[in-house]
């Protein structure tokens, strides 16, 4: 029954995304799709271990730039292409994990911070001769076109964008119902006990932030090819919340909420821009209202409501208090 | 070729900046220790002391009027944050507060958009004195900088050592309940701590104005100096924060002489080795209460 | 003669959804000890964290001297007169013994230290002493001397004799006894010979609620208070 539901949940949010796709335009589509594996990383970090990241800019550089250097430099094949973006955002976790796991939960979050902006200036300033600095590398014609999907071409870019979501989607719901995701969850509610459990809390965070930051690498590697280009604007520190923002605008640690925030907050920076044109000051106050007042997110408030509507008709002890 | 006329002004100018950094970062770092809050919002306030500093300069011509008001309204700002927001949150886990403080962050710097345009302006420096020191021409305005980072440094030493005002702040900062069972009023110590450290971080503001150009995103690009400052000196210590605030002054303003990306690379190589030796950096303690 | 100095009558609390207190009634007299004693968990030293404002109580009053407690803010409980002393021994230690009892005095504005001096004169030879250099038993005195400033109605002790010497406990004992004359003590303790010989009056809690009142000299003795732990 409960393994029903939740893949009930994904075909419905997924086929309802590709119904929108007929009446929102489609670059507006693409950015909500990428935007939301995006935030999936990180409200895994958040909800389940228990780390704010400021940082994920920086890992979704690292994916971008990993991308764009094989397709600026090397290959064509946009599908290799993304694959070495996630590699890249692998061996890049892999190499700092051990050393930022060990941290305080706050000093964790200053750290990535840190980690951002050193990126953005890498990317910026300090190794121009391959970046090229502001000006970002532009490689959109020379990604080839391959048979079946073919990524060069928006609409079919938006199917594979739509398919790779939904399987990190499924990917994320499988951690959350494995011992593992009750391992993390555990670490993030009291690391000592579980010690005396016999887990290690070092391995487990270092697990779920590389699964996390790879899978932002993944994005940044879907943003590459997307737009044909990267600069180091992804690394910028002014975006540095974007994901976070995302995250609490969706609710914290639930499956829906990555999405509902990407489309939440895409849909409003492309109202608000154009009406005020002062994005800085909408979304600052938004983050600081919705910590105050409403911390579960949209999704998070609406997720009991709708399920209370969804399931009026059965006993309430038929579903399980969880 | 490293001249002693080039590393005598370097250490100069890394003085200069590590009295920035210094001013900045004990804002963010006595409100950690007291209020443990990431206040991110410090940053803001020194945007604020900038921006008001370069208007006040353009209408009276005299800049220390313009770092007072600078001053004055960071903190009047910083006040009225602690009031309407901090006072609810701080209870909560550190994280949300920097959370929410990275959007009071993000939210002023529209304000100042608003007010000010996103154009880069400069701020004339209010004297351009040199004076000599072993054969090497110095700007006599960074010294100010340093002189004042000093008195600013005593000044607080004295503050919470001499004042009993002071004396139940460090007592705070070691546990709030007990102050508190003694019936001393802790949330007056916490506003009163938030303005000093906003006040502060505006006179930073101030002071840095003339070096650098102003423009709404002038703190996003402190940010990550302060960050590595308070992470390597350790959050909440005030002698640590001075120390690490000298060192990295010297590392970027000596770094960039010898290859210009050092500047912005090795505080954040230093910071790292730093936390691979003591996660919770030089002078920080090790437990964590509430 | 004497009179009620604090009250708690139908006190309840909770942390969050987990009720910890029921229905609490219980009184102190002025010049009295008052010695609560339960098993460890039993909610002793919530209910001195709930009648001292620092757990707001679900429901039920706390009166002091004819004043209303319940609702006031900790610091202002602390500044009427009824002081909890936490059992954690937690002096300020990087401030100096003098830094110390200056902060009890800074709050109270009773700046007499003589009246501390005669309970614990041993604090005199360390005032200049860093508050972490100092034994358990030297803490336990400056915890108390610190918050005897300002002459409070009522102390609340939470387990003032946990980890000290058998010596210094004796002490203490006798130090309590003069300090009741002035101010009345409410103190949770575990150490039941110790209540048998200072306590006026006894408390048994158990699973949140009291069981037992001893409530005169005759009655109180360590077997008596062992059938209701």
């Amino acid at each position: 029954m409960n393994a029903l539901r939740w893949w009930w949940g994904i075909l419905l949010t997924f086929a309802l995304l590709g119904i929108a796709r007929v009446f929102l335009p489609l670059p507006f589509m693409n950015e909500v799709v990428i935007f939301s594996i995006y935030a999936m990383g990180c409200n895994f970090l958040i909800g389940r271990v228990g780390y704010i990241s400021f940082g994920q800019p920086a890992y979704l550089a690292f994916g971008a730039y990993a991308c764009a250097f094989y397709l600026f430099y090397f290959g064509t094949n946009p599908y290799v292409g993304i694959l070495v973006g996630v590699l890249g955002g692998l061996i890049v976790s892999l190499l700092i994990g051990p050393l930022f796991v060990r941290l305080r939960s706050d000093y964790f979050a200053m750290v990535n911070l840190a980690l951002a902006v050193i990126v953005f200036y890498l990317t910026q300033k300090v190794l121009v001769g391959i970046t090229h600095g502001d000006n970002g590398l532009w490689f959109l014609t020379r990604i080839s076109s391959t048979p079946l999907l073919d990524l060069t071409i928006p609409s079919h870019f938006f199917i594979f964008s739509l398919l790779l979501a939904a399987l990190v989607w499924a990917f994320y719901k499988y951690l959350d119902d494995s011992i593992y995701g009750a391992c993390c969850l555990a670490t993030k509610i009291n690391e000592n006990k579980l010690q005396f459990l016999g887990y290690h809390n070092f391995s487990i965070r270092l697990l779920a932030f590389v699964i996390a930051n790879s899978t932002t690498a993944l994005a940044g590697a879907m943003y590459a090819v997307y737009l044909g280009f990267v600069s180091p604007e992804m690394a910028s520190p002014s975006r540095a919340a974007d994901p976070v923002i995302v995250t609490i605008l969706g609710g914290v640690g639930t499956l829906f909420g990555p999405i509902v925030g990407a489309i939440a907050y895409t849909g409003m920076k492309d109202v608000i821009s154009k009406l005020i044109g002062n994005w800085e000051l909408f979304i600052g106050f938004l983050l600081v209202f919705i910590m105050l007042v409403a911390d579960k997110g949209i999704w998070g408030s609406l997720a009991p409501v709708l399920e209370k509507w969804l399931f009026r008709r059965k006993s309430p002890d038929s579903r399980g208090h969880d | 070729m490293i001249t002693p006329q080039l590393l005598i002004s370097g250490v100069i100018f890394g003085l200069s900046i590590g009295s920035i950094y210094f001013l900045l970062a004990i804002g963010l770092s006595l409100c950690f220790g007291l209020m443990r809050i990431i206040s991110l919002d410090q940053l803001l306030y020194y945007s604020i002391g900038a921006n008001i500093t370069y208007s006040v300069n353009l209408l009276s011509g005299n800049m220390w009027w313009g770092v007072l008001a600078g001053m004055a309204v960071a903190a009047l700002a910083s006040f009225a944050v602690e009031r309407v927001i901090f006072l609810r949150i701080y209870a909560r886990d550190p994280t949300f507060s920097m959370i929410t403080s990275f959007g009071i962050l993000i939210g002023g710097i529209g304000i100042i958009k608003y007010f000010w345009g996103v154009v880069p302006r400069p701020v004339e420096v209010p004297t351009l004195l040199q004076v000599s020191i072993f054969g090497t021409e110095v700007p006599v305005y960074r010294l100010i900088v340093i002189a004042i980072a000093a008195v600013v440094y005593i000044g607080i030493w004295l503050f919470l050592h001499r004042t009993i005002v002071g004396k139940a702040i460090r007592a705070a900062i070691e546990d709030v309940e007990h102050v508190e069972g003694l019936g001393i009023n802790v949330s007056r110590l916490f506003t009163l701590t938030f303005i000093i450290a906003g006040a502060l971080s505006g006179l930073a503001g101030g002071l840095h104005a003339p070096l650098i150009m102003v423009d709404p995103t002038m703190g996003l690009e402190m940010l990550a100096f302060v960050f590595m400052v308070v992470i390597i000196g350790g959050l909440g210590s005030i002698k640590g924060t001075l120390v690490s605030a000298l060192v990295i002054g010297q590392v970027v303003s000596l770094g960039s002489i010898i290859y210009a990306p050092m500047a912005q690379m090795a505080p954040f190589v230093i910071m790292l080795l730093v936390l691979l030796i003591k996660p919770t950096g030089l002078y920080g303690s090790p437990v964590f209460k509430r | 003669m004497s009179r009620e100095i604090l009250s708690v009558k139908g006190l309840n609390a909770a942390y969050g959804e987990a009720k910890v207190l029921f229905d609490i009634d219980m009184s102190v007299n002025t010049g009295q000890i008052v010695a609560c004693v339960g098993r460890n968990g039993a909610g002793k030293t919530t209910l001195l964290k709930s009648i001292a404002g620092f757990l707001k109580p679900t429901s039920g009053s706390v009166t002091a001297d004819n004043t209303l407690l319940s609702g006031m803010k900790s610091y202002d409980v602390a500044k009427f007169g009824v002081k909890y002393i936490p059992q954690d021994k937690k002096v300020f230690f990087d401030l100096t013994v003098r830094e110390n009892l200056e902060l009890g005095s800074y709050a109270t504005k009773d700046y007499n230290w003589d009246q501390v001096i005669a309970y614990f004169p041993k604090l005199r030879l360390l005032m200049e002493r860093k508050a972490g250099h100092l034994s358990g038993g030297e803490r336990q005195m400056l915890m108390i001397g610190r918050a005897i400033l300002g002459r409070p109605k009522v102390l609340l002790i939470d387990e003032p004799t946990e980890g000290l010497a058998p010596g210094i406990v004796a002490q203490l004992k006798s130090t309590f006894r003069e300090i009741s004359l002035k101010t009345s003590l409410l103190i949770v303790e575990q150490n039941l010979p110790l209540v048998c010989a200072i306590a006026d009056k006894v408390y048994a809690v158990k699973d949140g609620r009291i069981v037992a009142e001893l409530g005169d000299k005759e009655s109180i003795s360590v077997a008596a208070c062992e059938r209701y732990l």
